[in-house]
């Protein structure tokens, strides 16, 4: 087996009886992770002792935070709104995402360990840690908290149906590695160290990307070089000063060939045609290159400009209904096939009515959920086409044909 | 009747209200029409929208001469967020006016000869510009910019295009404000049409071309993030002062007359829904009742009513150059008296927002006052609470 196939979870070490194993045996679950060994054996289970100085062959190892949708302090039955308009979200989608491109071929695990304190996290939350993670192309070092581990010894149906989500969770994504091969559908390539002066606003941008629904691919600048450019609408080159030397002549000749290059700075003289979104618009060959007229600081207004900047007509996915969760559109690189994942960030609620729109038209749909897979039929409207969704409370995967 | 920009003054109806007022017998003794509006059955939406308005401006006069040569600013209703559906159900079917009404409109008042067209709205977070809020909502906006020539659209929520807000006073004494500071196409323009959707409104009773306008004020000066001098650069939050009146608007812009006035709702909100009208009058008001859903405003009500929203087809179109005899052709085929006052429905908990336009010399309310052409509204009622 290669090591990238691993499904980790991290064994309660207050189980030190091998029954407690029939409860990954009927799950893709096939690494146990922890501080010792269990005291029996393990069969085909491999043991791994997690140290994050020497992650397992393969494999990153990222923390990442608790999945979830913020409530308000005074009602804990209210989302609490961020600076979107839409609840806030802790996710980890683009932390899976940035690992990944930064270090190619390797496989993401998320470290982060379930709420303590005073918190009380109910069983149901953490299928959502789960299928996040899958729905990225990662896995969660599945760790269980007090609460949960003694639910589950006590077979309690609070603990014993969100664990069956789990595994249904896990069954659903082992069974599609395919998806796992499919790229972003995305009309911006974010080029950036994501480090040094440039880390903070680089990394929050993607986060704030993700909420909003703009879609990007993003390009590690060692990497600019060799990328193919020629797929995006724009380049969003998120660093402090403007590029230079052959990647400067790069995203030159991406703006002249008709892309929107966003730069920091202007790339040589000349006077800019517009102003817009608060960047101005330099003419370059058939495109343009869009230039802050005040230096990025917040990436929020950041996001929100460069979404506007490309347009919301080349929007690839628009998705009606779903503030409480984060989509992620892939696609096979002949475009016939796409997938959306779509993870809904609060346990409390089922999504009843999310419809997705796509400009590309679509012939059929199915709707893959930890419970059942069924199919869709397109809707067609003004600008494509159309899926209304049954309903689902944690993922959904919307395999896409034609 | 021919309809001109200049004969609905305000003047010339309080007067004449004035002098209705004094008759003891008003209700019973039936006078000469003072409004006509313009009632038809609409199946569905569609082409067959823009030659069945083209009637029904006939049917109330004609728009030549109001719009011909002038600059037409059109307030539309995109309410809420262009991400939220009732259900799965598109915006314009539910509780947005559809875009096949307004490129309807848009494309006879061009034809009318308007020298330029504006499509205009807001809303409360960011100042995305209006077609990237339609191609949002799955509309393509090059639908209604290209429904007739010098058609521009502007988000009114901020500054927008405008270099400043522009100040529009309420004639003789406002309700709640002595006027507003409003987005520059509110004042820039010769003629003004609402386009509205025939919905129930939790707050307000109903939603029709009168309420339509509380989104003419700017969140920027109105919405949560107002600033507390100056006009906030960006909208933030909804306008919450104008439900509670927990706090006053920028201080840049008139503030309250009587800031010890009642703070409740149901008080305030038609109240200044009046005082908006009546600073920005209506020209020409357009419901659009062929699809809407029942219950309230929009699909955010749901949460806590023991009314369920239902998505309904009442199949009607209502056009009338009085924006208070459409609204209450709209109350009255919505199953309602548009007499109504606070106690009944669909002014439970409010006043009537009708009166209190009516009280401002905006129009009539009075069906035995209206002149209703095409279909009668007996052939047309939808009753909105039929449905529970």
């Amino acid at each position: 087996m290669l090591k990238s196939d691993w499904v980790p979870m991290r064994w309660p070490a207050a189980w030190t009886d091998a029954s407690r194993l029939q409860l990954v045996r009927r799950t893709p679950i096939n690494c146990l992770v922890g501080e010792t060994a269990p005291p029996f054996p393990l069969g085909e289970l491999r043991f791994l002792r997690l140290d994050p100085a020497s992650p397992p062959e393969g494999v990153v190892l990222v923390e990442g935070v608790w999945p979830n949708v913020k409530t308000a302090r005074r009602d804990p039955n209210a989302a609490e709104t961020g600076p979107t308009g839409a609840p806030w979200v802790d996710s980890n989608g683009w932390r899976i995402r940035l690992a990944q491109a930064l270090n190619p071929g390797k496989t993401v695990w998320l470290t982060y360990d379930p709420p303590k304190g005073s918190e009380v996290v109910p069983p149901a939350a953490f299928a959502i840690a789960v299928a996040e993670a899958e729905a990225y192309g990662a896995h969660w070092v599945i760790t269980l908290d007090e609460r949960f581990r003694q639910g589950l010894e006590n077979s309690s149906e609070e603990a014993v149906a969100a664990w069956n989500k789990i595994a249904a969770v896990l069954k659903l994504s082992a069974a599609h590695p395919e998806w796992r091969t499919f790229e972003p559908v995305a009309p911006l390539a974010v080029v950036s160290r994501f480090a040094g002066d440039s880390e903070f606003l680089s990394r929050e941008f993607l986060n704030l990307a993700d909420r909003r629904g703009l879609a990007y691919e993003i390009v590690p600048l060692a990497r600019a070089g060799q990328a193919p450019l020629s797929k995006f609408q724009a380049v969003l080159y998120l660093e402090s000063g403007p590029p230079e030397g052959a990647l400067r002549d790069k995203l030159l000749d991406f703006a002249r060939q008709g892309g929107l290059l966003i730069a920091p700075a202007p790339l040589g003289p000349g006077k800019p045609a517009e102003t817009r979104f608060g960047h101005d618009l330099y003419p370059a060959g058939k495109g343009r290159i869009a230039v802050p007229r005040e230096a990025w600081s917040d990436p929020y207004v950041l996001a929100g400009d460069v979404h506007l900047l490309i347009g919301h007509r080349r929007d690839p996915l628009r998705i009606w209904n779903g503030g409480m969760m984060n989509a992620l559109y892939l696609a096979s690189s002949d475009g016939q096939r796409g997938v959306v994942h779509l993870v809904n960030y609060s346990f409390r609620s089922t999504l009843d009515s999310v419809t997705l729109g796509f400009p590309r038209p679509y012939q059929a749909a199915t709707v893959y959920t930890a419970e059942a897979a069924m199919p869709v039929e397109p809707h067609k409207r003004r600008l494509g086409v159309e899926f209304p969704l049954p309903p689902f409370s944690t993922y959904a995967a919307v395999e896409l044909r034609g | 009747m021919k309809l001109t920009a200049t004969t609905s003054t305000s003047l010339s109806r309080r007067e004449w209200l004035a002098a209705a007022a004094g008759l003891s017998c008003a209700r019973s003794v039936r006078a000469a029409p003072e409004a006509r509006v313009a009632l038809a059955r609409c199946p569905s939406y569609g082409p067959h929208l823009a030659p069945l308005l083209a009637k029904m401006f006939d049917q109330i006069g004609g728009i030549g001469p109001l719009v011909a040569g002038k600059t037409v600013a059109i307030k539309v209703n995109m309410t809420g967020a262009a991400t939220i559906r009732q259900g799965h159900e598109p915006a314009e079917t539910t509780y947005w006016t559809h875009p096949d009404v307004i490129a309807a409109a848009v494309h006879l008042i061009g034809r009318a000869g308007a020298r330029r067209i504006r499509i205009l709205e807001s809303f409360a977070e960011g100042t995305r510009p209006l077609e990237e809020e339609m191609l949002i909502a799955g509309w393509e906006p090059a639908d209604l910019l290209g429904a007739a020539p010098c058609v521009e659209m502007e988000n009114t929520g901020f500054l927008g295009y405008g270099k400043k807000y522009h100040r529009l006073m309420v004639p003789g004494r406002g309700y709640v404000y002595p006027g507003f500071d409003l987005n520059h196409s509110y004042e820039e323009c010769d003629v003004f049409v609402s386009i509205a959707k025939l919905k129930e409104h939790v707050t307000a009773g109903i939603t029709g071309a009168l309420k339509n306008l509380f989104g003419i004020a700017p969140p920027t000066i109105y919405g949560v993030a107002a600033g507390p001098d100056e006009p906030a650069l960006v909208p933030h939050g909804g306008r919450m002062m104008f439900h509670t009146g927990y706090r006053q608007p920028s201080r840049s812009a008139p503030q309250e007359i009587d800031p010890a006035s009642p703070r409740e709702e149901g008080y305030r909100v038609p109240r200044i829904i009046a005082d908006l009208a009546a600073a920005r009058p209506i020209h020409l008001a357009i419901i659009d009742g062929v699809e809407t859903i029942t219950t309230g405003e929009g699909p955010w009500i749901a949460q806590g009513r023991a009314r369920k929203i239902h998505c309904v087809r009442p199949r009607v179109m209502i056009v009338g150059a009085d924006p208070v005899a459409t609204d209450a052709v709209a109350a009255a085929v919505m199953g309602f008296d548009p007499m109504a006052e606070r106690g009944t429905a669909p002014f439970e908990t409010c006043d009537s927002t009708l009166a209190l336009a009516e009280g401002h010399g905006l129009g009539t309310r009075d069906l035995g006052r209206i002149e209703v052409v095409g279909t009668p509204i007996r052939d047309l009622v939808f009753p909105f609470r039929a449905y529970s």
